[in-house]
């Protein structure tokens, strides 16, 4: 006699609507408490890199805490040591960099200007309006209010967020020492009849949030590589530097993307003064990666590592946007990955007859044996 | 409170060290597969696994006994094992169905290695897992020899 389980579980229509709809409120939820999620997440990057090292240490004899603790230390005493081997580096260069950022916005407001002018030759109702001299205007008002208007909630804000980033290492060190400790303690949860099935697909999610981090890394490389080619083939100066920078704010979608074409517009107008074609290349260059990363690369890493398909990466991407703003962006991929093998896991354990008969006769099993030495109620 | 942080793992260290299949390695090592491991316990009668279902796992007696038996033929068992034994041992390599139903004979306590787990551990020590494959390799070398001769 064999016994057959349920045949092979797939996902309908209805649980992948509730896969989607959990996602979004998980968003939602995220958006609410950003000030715990993005320690978490800078958490989980910095555990993902040490949890090698640890499980080197345990191989070579260390228990699990100390081989935590002594990574951790070592990761945070190299901090340290970085920050103030920086620091004096850091002073004296932040005069360059105060001239360096005031020649290349100067650069940027210059190309700016000569291009809205060369719109106002080309278009009289522009000229008519006077936009060049308007917006030379305005931007002249922003900067001679910018430290009183804008510094101060600046500040503000960044005071707000770093307590919370400190909690980072914290997060992380404790991932490093418990977090084994804590799956099994998840683990025991789960009744015999669905452990294998369940532990293994949520081992699925430590795979796919792995593969996910993987992913985004390759993502990066990519939008590097093309972009700095793209500006070393116009000319523009530190290409290398320039592509991995907007490639790390492209990180954050749209709105890092925003920042990335300002950062490569600044540069490329101010190392071209005379030559406004050189800026929109670089526009171009960047609208194009743009698109590439959005619709090819991203698919084709994070989407890839994740296993969802290629239309529905793009379609939770504006979805996640529209639910929880630039977070959402950020956010929406890990969140649906994760939801996606929460939702197969339980379609497939309530979904399977013999598992649920099986948990039954466990719990019969359990009640016998705790009522052994009790009368049966018919003997009461 | 976070009493689960703190596990003693003693028991199952020792049992793991009297395995075949982890024969030869060391304290540190088998502290190392141990971390990756999952205690169980099952009540006498209850199913550990069935014949046909879908293998994820390695099961190894702390323990108790185990029966492995065709479904509803618990009286005749194939084998009945004992604390330090293995069953299930073929889901290291594949998801390939169970070959025979797994039942607690008694109450049991019972460690379980998933086959993800030795992925992860040929890729971060893999020389442990490589310990352990060519373990599974004989063994698998020594059941095969027996049946041809019978």
């Amino acid at each position: 006699m064999k016994i057959r389980s349920g045949g092979e579980y797939q996902s309908g229509p209805l649980a992948w609507l509730l896969i989607i709809a959990a996602s979004c409120l998980v968003l939602f939820l995220f958006q609410k408490i950003l000030w715990l999620v993005m320690p978490f997440l800078l958490a989980l990057i910095v555990y993902y890199c040490c949890l090698p090292l640890k499980l080197r240490l345990v191989l070579s004899g260390f228990s699990h805490d100390g081989a935590a603790t002594l990574v951790s230390t070592g990761v945070g005493v190299l901090a340290v040591l970085a920050m103030l081997l920086a620091f004096p580096w850091v002073t004296t260069e932040t005069a360059n960099w105060q001239h360096a950022a005031t020649r290349y916005l100067d650069g940027g407001v210059g190309f700016l200007i000569a291009t809205l002018e060369q719109l106002e030759r080309r278009f009289s109702i522009l000229a008519n309006a006077g936009v060049s001299e308007e917006v030379a205007r305005q931007i002249a008002a922003f900067n001679a209010h910018f430290v009183r208007d804008y510094l101060p909630g600046a500040a503000m804000t960044l005071a707000a967020w770093a307590p919370s980033l400190l909690l980072a290492p914290f997060i992380a060190f404790f991932m490093l020492r418990d977090g084994w400790r804590f799956k099994k303690f998840v683990s025991r949860a789960v009744p015999n009849a669905f452990f294998e099935r369940t532990l293994f697909l949520l081992d699925q999610v430590d795979r796919t949030a792995r593969l996910y981090f993987v992913g985004l890394i390759q993502l990066t490389v990519l939008d590097a590589v093309c972009l700095a080619a793209g500006l070393w083939l116009l000319g523009v100066s530190a290409p290398l530097l320039l592509g991995l920078l907007t490639a790390v704010l492209a990180w954050v979608p749209y709105v890092g993307s925003i920042a990335g074409c300002l950062l490569v517009v600044l540069v490329a107008a101010t190392d071209f003064p005379g030559q406004p074609q050189v800026a929109y290349g670089a526009i171009a260059l960047f609208l194009g990666v743009r698109l590439l990363d959005d619709f090819v690369f991203m698919p084709l890493t994070v989407g890839k590592s994740l296993n969802i398909h290629p239309l529905l990466t793009v379609l939770m991407i504006f979805i996640g946007g529209a639910v929880a703003g630039v977070p959402g962006l950020m956010l929406v991929l890990p969140v649906l990955g994760v939801a996606m093998v929460f939702g197969e896991t339980i379609g497939m354990v309530i979904t399977d007859p013999r598992l649920r008969a099986r948990h039954a006769y466990a719990k019969r099993l359990m009640e016998k044996m705790v009522a052994a030495d009790l009368p049966a109620k018919e003997q009461m | 409170m976070f009493r689960f942080l703190r596990d003693d793992t003693s028991t199952t260290t020792t049992r793991l060290a009297e395995s075949p299949l982890f024969a030869g390695l060391s304290t540190g090592e088998l502290k190392t597969v141990e971390g990756m491991m999952h205690l169980r316990r099952y009540l006498a009668g209850e199913v550990v696994f069935d014949q046909g279902e879908e293998g994820q796992a390695l099961y190894v007696v702390v323990s108790g006994t185990v029966a492995i038996c065709h479904p509803g033929a618990l009286e005749q068992p194939i084998a009945e094992l004992g604390p330090g034994s293995h069953f299930g041992e073929l889901a290291l390599l594949d998801d390939a169905p169970r070959s025979a139903q797994a039942r607690a004979g008694a109450d049991c306590e019972l460690a379980v290695f998933f086959r993800g787990d030795f992925e992860r551990l040929l890729e971060s020590h893999a020389r442990i897992a490589s310990r352990i494959a060519l373990q599974l390799a004989r063994i698998l070398g020594q059941r095969l020899r027996t049946r041809v001769s019978q």
